[in-house]
């Protein structure tokens, strides 16, 4: 509905009004403390500084050029990159089958996935990733059993470990993905998916002639909140794979920055790494962006 | 504006911004020292807490009969997340404790986080002080000022499953050589076991190979220590506490992972036939499995009949900078560290005293020490008096280190080098 | 809306409902070994052979979750903290969401990418500087310190959620009310607000969630007063490493996921048609 005329008798501060209390509390609460961040990543800036002990001290790109001189952090970026994309990929997949799948059946199937979703959904993502852990757990889970794995561990290969946390990421994230994409399929109207049918084409060709196209501002909105989510997952790593792994090999950058910031204390370091993570994900924003404008659409 | 000239502009901006920027705490003394008040006290949670907490109430019972009109409130606090807790507390003085306990290699750290108070005064005036052990002493005190009281040692020898021993005819090990041997007997004739239970993140089991070899940590002293990690000695005792990682003796999908409880805990539940423990981890393996079928004895070194340099370990208590109960809550430390309450503290959970005369009495009481103190005896070592250490060790430079080895990421020679990059690092930047 | 679309043949639809089932037998399949685990009496959970049901059910371990120090404390704590957060940002959301949709105004668009830039903040990074704007405010050890942050982190993808929802309501029914002589106020709160209410709650159950499984607020800034503490930080309690107690665990998980999944299941329907309106243009 572009194009909104201005309201009959608005006055230029009513909008400013309405946004005022969201302003504050972003601008005190999330603005501010983005402002701290950017300033400690160019100090020096430890526990030290932050009890008083020593001054700070201004340290320009200084934690920038140790970060990018430091072979571990473009691993970490390479790592946190391909595992983000794969977990989004899935999730979609998942996602999204399941959701042309909720409409082929009848009500009490569709209930049964749709209970079990959200149950996944709800669950916190400390919680389900302990029982995770339990379930592949190599001495007492139930899955080496029924695979016969013996005690193979899930924990100890970085790709293993990796594949790990991805199903669970995809396990809990999948539910957003599948309720979104099912409830802009049932706002599809059904003669043009009946015509479709009649005219005999496959499931795959309704969905990518039809369905596709029509859903594709739900699909942007779920794929766009996945990379958000999934670029910085945290619980998951943190819980399954105790703080990023045997040596460190499966850290991805916001545990990273953690790591970074709270167990050595180097703050100004943890907040370099937050900045860039910002930018990264503002690139995405502004290819989002361009996607939107490509169609014409408007914010 | 040109673009250099508009960075240079922001730069200019944004260094005198920093003047009053991002927040220091402005962490010193409170300044204040009321005579009435609640105290807080921060202590650690061990694992079979109780008998602890029984010791304390009635240190705390005394201490308000002395001074009535005041309230203590305790809290045990976990171990692992003890960092953080203590840090927010350095940042705020408001809800910052009057009395912890901490660890002493996190001693050095705390003063230059001008989180402890200096008692330098009030420990010499202490009558009891003068029994204290001087590595005990030495653990509280940073370039030559007291900043807090021993309250225990902890040191580490060697577990042994005596039934297990007994049944396959085995000797135990007099030197490092054997140790390994031993323990791929073991697991060769019962694969259900593990020879000895290593875990890649317990440095603290680790480190005794290293000084054994001849290795240290670091060289120099405090204000300019260089790593020593990389040196011949140092990998040559890295490699031979990495070689246990296996599947003749401990396997590395399971091992690489473990830490000094977890090696505790699979000892005591069974399932390893010999551990590196401490005299704190005798009430955990005397509830588990092995109970009754183990024996201790100090961790030998190269030669055969010697004793491997032992982590002086322990726990001090402190009194906070932000205190605004002074007197009091140096009264309450020396309360809670005093020879009666270690004395009290060793019955009730097996701490080692930090007195010489308290340990000397206990190790009469309970034979189950004698390999501890024997330990002591030969010589202990410690890590670097450096704040730096503190950073060092929480940001896993030494277990990451033995997880590349034992993983087969890396070599030693190249995990050894990386690590002292690191270390080096840190003790350029905390000095 | 149990449409006959898109008929599909019966052995296919057969093959679909079986799957249906079985994917939800998977899904659920976590879900039942938590709670399972909870009610396996003291040592089973060890047993090197798991067994998918157990024999003699105990209530052991929800015992060891209850009988915590002010277990009962904490529950309504963390209740206090997600309803305050669920109620605030979607009053705050929904106002901002209609100024931004029913308003032509200078930098609207500007801000509408702040708000998406915003949900790209990683919030572990800002407990640093969070911590000290909590400390200046005397919040730390109070529930606010809990609270004021969820809000922020939960406000911008409500506001880009809503938006939607906003727009979808015909601008003739604004003109309409006021033909009638209906106030501004009158307007946003008597016809608006239950039009947009759907999106409320789909929004709500983000805002909902990130509240009530907080770890890292509740850990950082609830320092020294454990009256203050919430449910996640009681089942940190059975995290001990060298020897954590699963039953214990999972008894404490149990009870920290029910109470989100009776939420989910009463908004369920309003859940799917608030979703398909949010992000429909």
């Amino acid at each position: 509905m572009p194009g909104t005329a201005p309201r009959p008798g608005g006055r230029s501060g009513a909008p400013w009004l309405y946004l005022a209390p969201a302003l504050v509390v972003l601008g005190g609460l999330l603005v501010y403390p983005i402002y701290q961040l950017g300033l400690i990543s160019f100090l020096e800036y430890t526990q030290a500084q932050v009890s008083g002990g020593e001054p700070t001290t201004f340290q320009g790109f200084g934690n920038y050029a140790e970060l990018f001189g430091d072979g571990e952090f473009w691993r970490v970026l390479l790592a946190t990159v391909v595992f983000a994309a794969a977990c989004v990929v899935s999730t979609l997949a998942v996602g999204c089958a399941l959701a042309v799948l909720l409409t082929r059946v009848r009500a009490v199937p569709r209930l049964a996935l749709m209970l079990a979703a959200l149950g996944a959904w709800a669950t916190p993502a400390v919680t389900g990733s302990t029982v995770w852990l339990l379930l592949f757990d190599p001495d007492f889970g139930p899955v080496n059993r029924m695979l016969g794995l013996g005690d193979h561990s899930w924990t100890y290969g970085r790709y293993s470990a990796f594949l790990l946390v991805l199903l669970e990421v995809v396990w809990c994230s999948f539910p957003f993905v599948m309720v979104t994409v099912y409830a802009g399929i049932r706002a599809v109207p059904a003669e043009v998916l009946e015509a479709a049918a009649l005219d005999g084409a496959s499931q795959w060709r309704i969905w990518r002639s039809v369905l596709a196209p029509m859903l594709r501002p739900i699909l942007v909105v779920v794929t766009i909140q996945s990379v958000i989510w999934d670029f910085k997952v945290f619980t998951q790593i943190y819980v399954m794979t105790n703080g990023g792994g045997i040596a460190g090999q499966n850290l991805v950058l916001n545990v990273y920055a953690y790591q970074k910031a709270f167990a050595s204390s180097q703050y100004s370091l943890g907040s370099a790494i937050g900045v860039v993570m910002l930018l990264i994900l503002l690139a995405v924003t502004l290819v989002y962006l361009r996607l939107l404008r490509r169609q014409g659409e408007e914010l | 504006m040109k673009l250099p000239v508009r960075l240079a502009v922001l730069f200019t901006a944004m260094a005198a911004a920093t003047a009053c920027a991002p927040q220091t705490s402005g962490n010193s003394s409170s300044g204040k020292d009321e005579k009435t008040g609640t105290l807080r006290v921060w202590l650690f949670q061990e694992v079979n807490n109780k008998p602890k907490e029984q010791v304390v109430d009635a240190v705390l019972a005394d201490f308000r009969k002395a001074h009535a009109d005041t309230r203590v409130t305790v809290e045990y606090i976990p171990v692992e997340t003890r960092a953080q807790r203590i840090k927010a507390a350095f940042n705020d003085p408001a809800s910052a404790p009057d009395v912890i306990e901490y660890g002493n290699t996190d001693t050095a750290g705390y003063v230059k986080d001008g989180g402890l108070e200096d008692v330098t005064e009030e420990f010499g005036a202490w009558d009891e002080a003068k029994d204290a052990d001087p590595t005990a002493r030495q653990s509280v005190t940073v370039d030559g000022k007291v900043y807090g009281a021993p309250y225990f040692v902890g040191v580490r020898a060697l577990y042994y499953r005596t039934d297990v021993f007994e049944e396959l005819d085995l000797e135990v090990p007099r030197s490092m050589d054997e140790l390994a041997s031993t323990a791929k007997k073991v697991r060769a004739a019962r694969p259900d076991l593990y020879g000895i239970a290593v875990g890649g993140a317990y440095t603290y089991g680790a480190m005794p190979f290293i000084w054994a070899n001849g290795g240290a940590l670091a060289t120099g002293k405090s204000g300019s220590y260089a790593s020593a990690i990389d040196s011949a000695a140092a990998q040559k005792g890295i490699k031979a506490y990495t070689s246990l990682f296996g599947d003749d003796n401990c396997p590395a999908a399971k091992c690489a992972g473990m830490g000094g409880n977890d090696t505790v805990t699979a000892f005591a539940s069974g399932k390893a036939a010999m551990a590196i423990g401490g005299d704190f981890s005798h009430q955990a393996v005397e509830a588990g499995k092995a109970k009754g079928k183990y024996a201790v004895v100090p961790l030998p070194g190269v030669k055969p009949g010697s004793i491997a340099p032992a982590f002086a370990g322990g726990n001090n208590i402190g009194v906070l900078k932000s205190t605004s109960h002074r007197t009091l809550a140096v009264d309450l430390m020396k309360r809670l560290a005093s020879k009666e309450t270690q004395g009290e503290l060793f019955d009730a959970m097996g701490f080692l005293p930090t007195f010489t005369d308290v340990r000397r009495q206990a190790a009469a009481k309970e034979p189950f020490v004698k390999p501890f103190v024997d330990t002591l005896a030969a010589g202990t070592e410690f890590v670097p008096a450096s704040p730096a250490w503190a950073q060092i060790d929480s940001s896993l430079v030494l277990p990451t280190m033995f997880q590349e080895v034992v993983s087969g990421k890396k070599d030693v020679g190249a995990a050894a080098g990386d690590a002292a990059r690191k270390m080096n690092e840190a003790f350029g930047s905390a000095g | 809306m149990n449409l006959p679309r898109a008929r599909v043949r019966r052995p296919w639809r057969s093959a679909a409902e079986i799957s249906a089932l079985l994917i939800a037998v998977v899904v659920a399949f976590p879900l039942y070994w938590m709670v399972l685990s909870a009610f396996r009496p003291a040592g089973e959970i060890e047993s090197s052979e798991p067994r998918p049901w157990t024999l003699s059910p105990s209530l052991d371990s929800f015992r060891r979750v209850f009988e915590q120090q002010e277990f009962g404390r904490y529950f309504l704590n963390s209740l206090l903290v997600a309803s305050a957060v669920v109620v605030a940002s979607a009053l705050i959301a929904f106002l901002a969401a209609t100024a931004v949709t029913r308003f032509r105004f200078r930098f609207r668009t500007t801000l509408l990418i702040m708000f998406l830039v915003a949900q790209m903040v990683p919030v572990e990074a800002l407990t640093i500087p969070l911590f000290f704007l909590m400390r200046d405010f005397g919040q730390l050890n109070t529930l606010g310190s809990l609270i004021l942050p969820h809000i922020a982190f939960s406000l911008p993808f409500a506001i880009w959620m809503l938006r939607g929802f906003v727009k979808a309501v015909p601008e003739a029914l604004e003109e309409a009310a006021y033909i009638d002589g209906a106030s501004r106020a009158r307007f946003l709160w008597r016809i608006l607000f239950p039009l947009v209410f759907p999106g409320l709650v789909a929004t709500s159950v983000f805002s909902f969630i990130s509240a009530w499984n907080d770890f890292l607020f509740a850990k950082s800034f609830i320092i020294s007063d454990t009256s203050q503490s919430t449910l996640p930080m009681a089942l940190l309690v059975f995290y001990k490493p060298d020897d954590p107690d699963w039953g214990g665990v999972m008894a404490a998980s149990t009870v920290m996921t029910i109470p989100v999944l009776i939420f989910f299941v009463l908004v369920q329907r309003r859940l799917v048609s608030g979703l398909g309106g949010a992000v429909k243009d």
